[in-house]
C-alpha cells in the first residue's frame, strides 16, 4: 500500500531535505568502489569510507566524554541523544569502536558533561577497576543501588576504568547508571578484542580467519522519540508508554546506513553499515567477511541477511567450540537469521558464492527477465542492474534514477521483526542495510 | 556462505518423489473431533514435473479467513463488518494454481487467498520454476500493490530471484514473473512476499518450503531395514531419519491492521500489537481440525486456512517437526512429556566444519522471527501431548477466555494405529 502510506504520512514532512540527503547518499554509495577499509592500524581512526573504523591507541588508552547531541533520521526527524565521543572530538552515536588486543591492559577515562552522573560497564571483562579500586555496585547511605559501578559526577566529573582485555571477540560497553534511561539515550559502544598475534582472526581458532578489508560492526539499538523529547525538555518520562519508532544500525536507519563512514551530512553518526564484497573464490578471494553484531537495545533483534548464510563462530566474546584440550571441536553453525538478544554479541563470517555461474551466452538463466513494462520498479530509483548476470547492466526507463554501477548485485539485510525494518512505520527503513557484491574483476569506475 | 561439510553425499540419484500422488489413505480418519470433510488433496503443492524440472504456479491476491469461533469482538476491527459469512478477517495470501488448466480458472482465484500459503517441497538439485501471478486485490481496486516471492534463507541467491522489489523487480497486477531456484542445501525454509514486507507478510503472504536431501531413499549408518528412508539432512549417519513430518508456519495476526487494509486506512507498523497467534494460519482449537482444500466449500469457515497442525504418529516412531517463524515475535514452543531433539537451525544441520555434532535435547525451542528449527521427537507412550507457546500471553484468541492461540496436539497411537504417512501434516 505504498502510495496511500506516503500520502497519509504527514509526519514525514521534511521531504525536500530528505530527498536532498537521499540523493547524496546514493551518489556516495556509487562512489565507494575504490574505497577499502584498512582494519586496525596504530594511531587514530583510519580514514576509510566503509567497513569498520577502529579507534586504536598504542597504549590502549582512550579518553571518552559523555555529551549531548542530535542525530537525524531518514524521515527528517532530529533526535536529542546522549553519547560517548572521543574527548578530543565531539558528540557521536554510537560511541567509538575501541579496538584492543587480548591480554593487554586497557584504560578508559570517562569525562562527564551530562547533568547527571554516568558510568561505563564492560560486560565480559574481568577484574575491572575504577580509579584503581575494584569496580563495584554503588549504594547510597540508605543502602539503595545508585550505579552498577563507580560513576563520574554530573557536569564535570571523571572516572578511569582499567582492565586487561579478555578473550577475543566483540563486547558491548554501556552506561551502568540509570540504565533504562541512559541506554535509551544512547550511551553505548562496541569494544573489539583481537587475538594476540592473530589480528586477522575473530578468535584464537585459525578457522575464524577473515578478510581484514571486510570487517564490519552492526551495533543494533532503538529509539522512542517521546522519551528523548521528554529528557530534552527535562520532563518526566512515561516508561509505561514506551514504544520504539526508530531502529538503528550503528546509530543510523536505512537508507542512511548505506552512507559512507563520516558522511558529511550525518556529522554525529560516523559509522555506515554497507557490506561490500566480491564473490568467494578459493584462489583469489578465499577469506570471508566478518560481521560483529551487538544488541544495545531492550528487545531481541532477529537480523536476517539475504543472499547468504552466515557462520556464527563467536558469542559474547567466546569461540563456539568444544571442550577438547588438544583440538577443541568446532561448534560453529550456519544461520540465515541471527537473533541477537539484548546485551549479546555475535560474530559471524559471511561470503557469497557464485554457485550457478549464470552467463548470458554460455549459461543463460532458464527464465525470462520481463520487459520493463511488465515490471514494477518500486520508487524513483533502483539498485537493480536490470540483468540476472553479475557484471552486466541492462537498460532502464528514462524516468528511473539508476544506482547500479556495473551490474553489481545488492541484497538487503534487515531485522525480521519487520516493524523494526521501518522508519516510524514506513517500510524499507529502520534496522536495515545492504550487502553489495561486485563482479570478481571489480567494478570499473567511470 | 556454503557449508563445505554438507555438500555431496552419495545417493542413488533422483528417486521417485516421496511425496507420492493421490491417496493419503492414512489421513482419512484423523481429527474426528471436529466435523470438517477430509480432502483427498495432497498437502504439499504437486509441482508439474519433468525429470528434475519442477514447475509451480502461485497466485497472489486477497481474501477472507476465520479466527477461532468464540473469539470476542474487538470493534470495529474484529470481526470485520465487510467480511462475507462465515469469515471475519481480511488477508492477503498466495494460492496454488499449478493444476489449473485455464486462465479463467486462475482469474477466479482473485479474492480467494489462503493462509498459510501452500506448502512447497522440492528435492535437492531440482530445477524449480515458480511462476507468480499477481491477481490484484478484490477489496482494494484502488491499490496497485505488487507482489514478489522471497525464498527466505535461499543460499547464494541472485537479486532477480530474491524478490526484494527495491533491489530487483515486483510483479505488477495482471502480470507474471517466473522465479528460478536450484536448491543445493536440504532443510526447512520459508517463503513470503517482500513487497511492503511489513504489511504483506503480516497480511498473510507467508508459507513453508522445504528441501529434501539427496540422501533420501538410501540406507545410511545404522538405519534398519523396513523403515521409511526419509531424512531431514544429508547426515551420513541416519541421525535425521524420520517416519513422519509436520511443518508449522508460525505467525501472529494483528486484527486492527487487517481491518485498516480492508477499510482504506493505514497502520503505523511500530504500533504492532497482535490479537491472534497462529500455527499454519489457524488458532487453537482450529489448529487440530483436519486439512482442507480452498476449492472445496465443505471446509466452511476454514476453507481458506487448509493446513492442519494436528500431529499424529504411532508409538516409537520418529517425527520431524519443521518450525518456521514469520511473525514479528519470538515463540518458545514447549512439548509436554516428550523430549525434543533440535537437529538444525535455519536449514543448517548442527554440525561443525570438523564434523562435530551438536544436536540439542530440550523441551522448549525458541524460534525467533525469520528463524527455523528442525526438531525430532520419538514418543514412547501412546497419548495426547500438547505443543504450545510457552509465552502464555500467546495462548488465547483475541483476548477471550479459554485456551487458544499457538497450540496444537501430538496424538500418539499404539503401533499400527496410523498407516504410513504419504504427505506432510497428515
Ligand atoms: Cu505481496
Ligand atoms: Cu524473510
Amino acid at each position: 500500500m505504498r502510495l496511500n502510506r506516503t500520502r497519509a504520512r504527514t509526519r514525514d514532512a521534511a521531504s525536500a531535505a530528505r530527498l536532498r540527503r537521499r540523493s547524496g547518499i546514493l551518489a556516495a554509495v556509487g562512489a565507494l568502489v575504490a574505497a577499502v577499509a584498512i582494519g586496525s592500524t596504530a594511531g587514530a581512526q583510519a580514514a576509510t569510507s566503509e567497513g569498520l573504523l577502529c579507534q586504536t591507541d598504542p597504549h590502549q588508552t582512550f579518553s571518552l566524554t559523555a555529551r549531548t547531541g542530535y542525530i537525524s533520521t531518514p524521515d527528517g526527524n532530529s533526535i536529542y541523544m546522549w553519547g560517548y565521543g572521543m574527548s578530543s572530538g565531539q558528540f557521536q552515536l554510537p560511541g567509538p569502536v575501541l579496538c584492543v588486543t587480548s591480554g593487554q591492559p586497557v584504560t578508559v577515562i570517562l569525562h562527564n558533561t551530562l547533568t547527571e552522573p554516568t558510568s561505563i560497564v564492560f560486560p565480559g571483562q574481568k577484574a575491572v577497576k575504577a580509579n584503581g579500586n575494584p569496580a563495584q555496585p554503588q549504594l547510597d547511605t540508605g543502602g539503595s543501588l545508585t550505579s552498577m559501578v563507580q560513576a563520574a559526577d554530573a557536569t564535570d566529573g571523571s572516572v578511569t576504568y582499567t582492565f586487561t582485555a579478555g578473550s577475543p571477540g566483540t563486547y558491548l560497553y554501556s552506561s551502568g547508571t540509570d540504565v533504562t534511561k541512559q541506554q535509551q539515550m544512547g550511551l553505548y559502544g562496541a569494544l573489539v578484542v583481537r587475538p594476540a598475534g592473530a589480528a586477522g582472526q575473530v578468535n584464537d581458532r585459525t578457522d575464524s580467519a577473515f578478510s581484514p578489508q571486510h570487517e564490519y560492526v552492526f551495533l543494533l539499538s532503538e529509539v522512542d522519540p517521546e522519551v528523548h523529547l521528554a529528557v530534552e525538555r527535562s520532563q518526566p518520562v512515561d516508561w509505561s508508554a514506551y514504544n520504539a519508532r526508530y531502529y538503528l544500525i550503528n546509530g543510523r536507519s536505512m537508507p542512511d546506513t548505506l552512507a559512507p563512514n563520516n558522511a558529511s551530512w550525518l556529522p554525529s553518526q560516523p559509522y555506515g553499515a554497507l557490506v561490500h564484497i566480491k564473490p568467494w573464490d578459493a584462489a583469489t578471494n578465499p577469506l570471508p567477511a566478518v560481521i560483529r553484531y551487538l544488541n544495545a537495545g531492550r528487545v531481541s533483534y532477529p537480523f536476517h541477511p539475504h543472499g547468504s548464510d552466515e557462520r556464527v563462530v563467536n558469542k559474547d566474546g567466546h569461540a563456539l567450540q568444544g571442550t577438547s584440550s588438544t583440538a577443541p571441536q568446532d561448534l560453529s553453525y550456519l544461520k540465515y537469521d541471527i537473533d541477537v538478544m539484548p546485551g549479546q554479541t555475535v560474530d559471524a563470517l559471511m561470503d557469497w558464492r557464485d554457485v550457478e555461474h549464470w552467463d548470458a551466452t554460455t549459461n543463460p538463466i532458464p527464465t525470462q527477465l520481463p520487459v520493463i513494462t511488465d515490471q514494477l520498479l518500486v520508487g524513483a530509483d533502483t539498485w537493480f542492474s536490470e540483468s540476472p548476470y553479475l557484471g552486466t547492466k541492462g537498460s532502464y526507463p528514462a524516468n528511473i534514477t539508476v544506482n547500479n554501477e556495473c551490474g553489481e548485485y545488492y541484497h538487503v539485510a534487515h531485522s525480521h521483526a519487520l516493524q523494526q525494518a521501518t522508519n516510524y512505520g514506513a517500510a524499507f527503513g529502520g534496522m536495515m542495510t545492504v550487502f553489495r557484491i561486485d563482479p570478481a574483476a571489480g567494478c570499473p569506475t567511470s | 556462505m556454503t557449508d563445505e561439510t554438507r555438500s555431496e553425499t552419495t545417493g542413488p540419484g533422483r528417486r521417485a518423489m516421496l511425496l507420492g500422488g493421490a491417496g493419503a489413505v492414512g489421513s482419512v480418519l484423523l481429527g474426528t473431533r471436529l466435523s470438517f470433510a477430509q480432502p483427498t488433496r495432497p498437502t504439499v503443492v504437486q509441482a508439474a514435473a519433468s525429470g528434475t524440472a519442477k514447475s509451480v504456479h502461485l497466485a497472489g491476491t486477497d481474501g477472507w479467513v476465520s479466527m477461532p469461533a468464540g473469539s470476542p469482538p474487538d470493534l470495529p476491527f474484529f470481526p470485520d463488518s465487510l467480511a462475507p459469512s462465515p469469515f471475519d478477517t481480511y488477508v492477503f495470501g498466495f494460492r496454488d494454481v499449478t493444476a489449473m488448466a485455464t486462465a479463467q480458472e486462475v482469474a477466479a482465484v482473485r479474492g480467494k487467498a489462503q493462509i498459510s500459503a501452500p506448502m512447497l517441497a522440492f528435492d535437492e538439485g531440482d530445477d524449480v520454476t515458480i511462476k507468480l501471478s499477481n491477481l490484484g486485490l478484490l477489496m482494494r481496486p484502488d491499490l496497485f500493490d505488487g507482489h514478489t516471492l522471497h525464498w527466505h534463507g535461499f543460499v547464494n541467491a541472485i537479486p532477480l530471484f530474491d524478490g526484494v522489489p527495491e533491489l530487483s523487480l515486483a510483479v505488477p497486477i495482471g502480470r507474471d514473473l517466473s522465479y528460478f531456484y536450484r536448491p543445493h542445501d536440504a532443510g526447512t525454509y520459508m517463503y513470503h512476499c517482500h513487497f511492503e514486507d511489513v504489511e504483506h507478510v503480516q497480511m498473510g503472504m507467508t508459507g513453508m518450503v522445504f528441501v529434501r536431501p539427496k540422501q533420501n531413499g538410501t540406507r545410511v549408518g545404522n538405519v534398519p531395514t523396513g523403515v521409511r528412508l526419509a531424512y531431514a539432512y544429508n547426515d551420513g549417519d541416519g541421525s535425521t531419519r524420520y517416519d513422519r513430518e509436520f511443518a508449522f508456519m508460525i505467525t501472529e495476526l494483528w486484527s486492527a491492521a487487517h481491518y485498516r487494509d480492508a477499510h482504506i486506512q493505514v497502520s503505523d507498523w511500530t504500533d504492532y500489537a497482535p490479537s491472534f497467534w497462529l500455527l499454519n494460519g489457524r488458532g487453537y482449537p482450529d489448529t487440530i481440525a483436519p486439512n482442507g482444500d480452498p476449492q472445496v466449500t465443505a471446509g466452511g469457515r476454514l476453507q481458506y486456512q487448509p493446513i492442519s497442525s494436528l500431529i499424529t504418529c504411532n508409538v516409537g516412531e520418529t517425527v520431524l517437526l519443521r518450525l518456521s517463524n514469520l511473525g514479528y515475535q519470538n515463540h518458545p514452543l514447549t512439548l509436554d512429556n516428550v523430549d525434543m531433539q533440535v537437529i538444525a537451525k535455519d536449514a543448517s544441520l548442527l554440525r561443525g566444519r570438523d564434523g562435530s555434532t551438536n544436536y540439542q535435547v530440550t523441551n522448549t525451542v525458541d524460534v525467533g522471527p525469520g528463524e527455523s528449527r528442525d526438531v525430532l521427537v520419538t514418543p514412547r507412550q501412546p497419548g495426547e501431548y500438547l505443543l504450545y507457546d510457552r509465552n502464555y500471553a500467546y495462548l488465547g484468541n483475541g483476548g477471550g477466555p479459554g485456551w487458544g492461540g499457538m497450540m496444537t496436539v501430538l496424538r500418539v497411537g499404539a503401533a499400527g494405529t496410523y498407516a504410513p504417512q504419504t504427505q506432510p501434516n497428515t
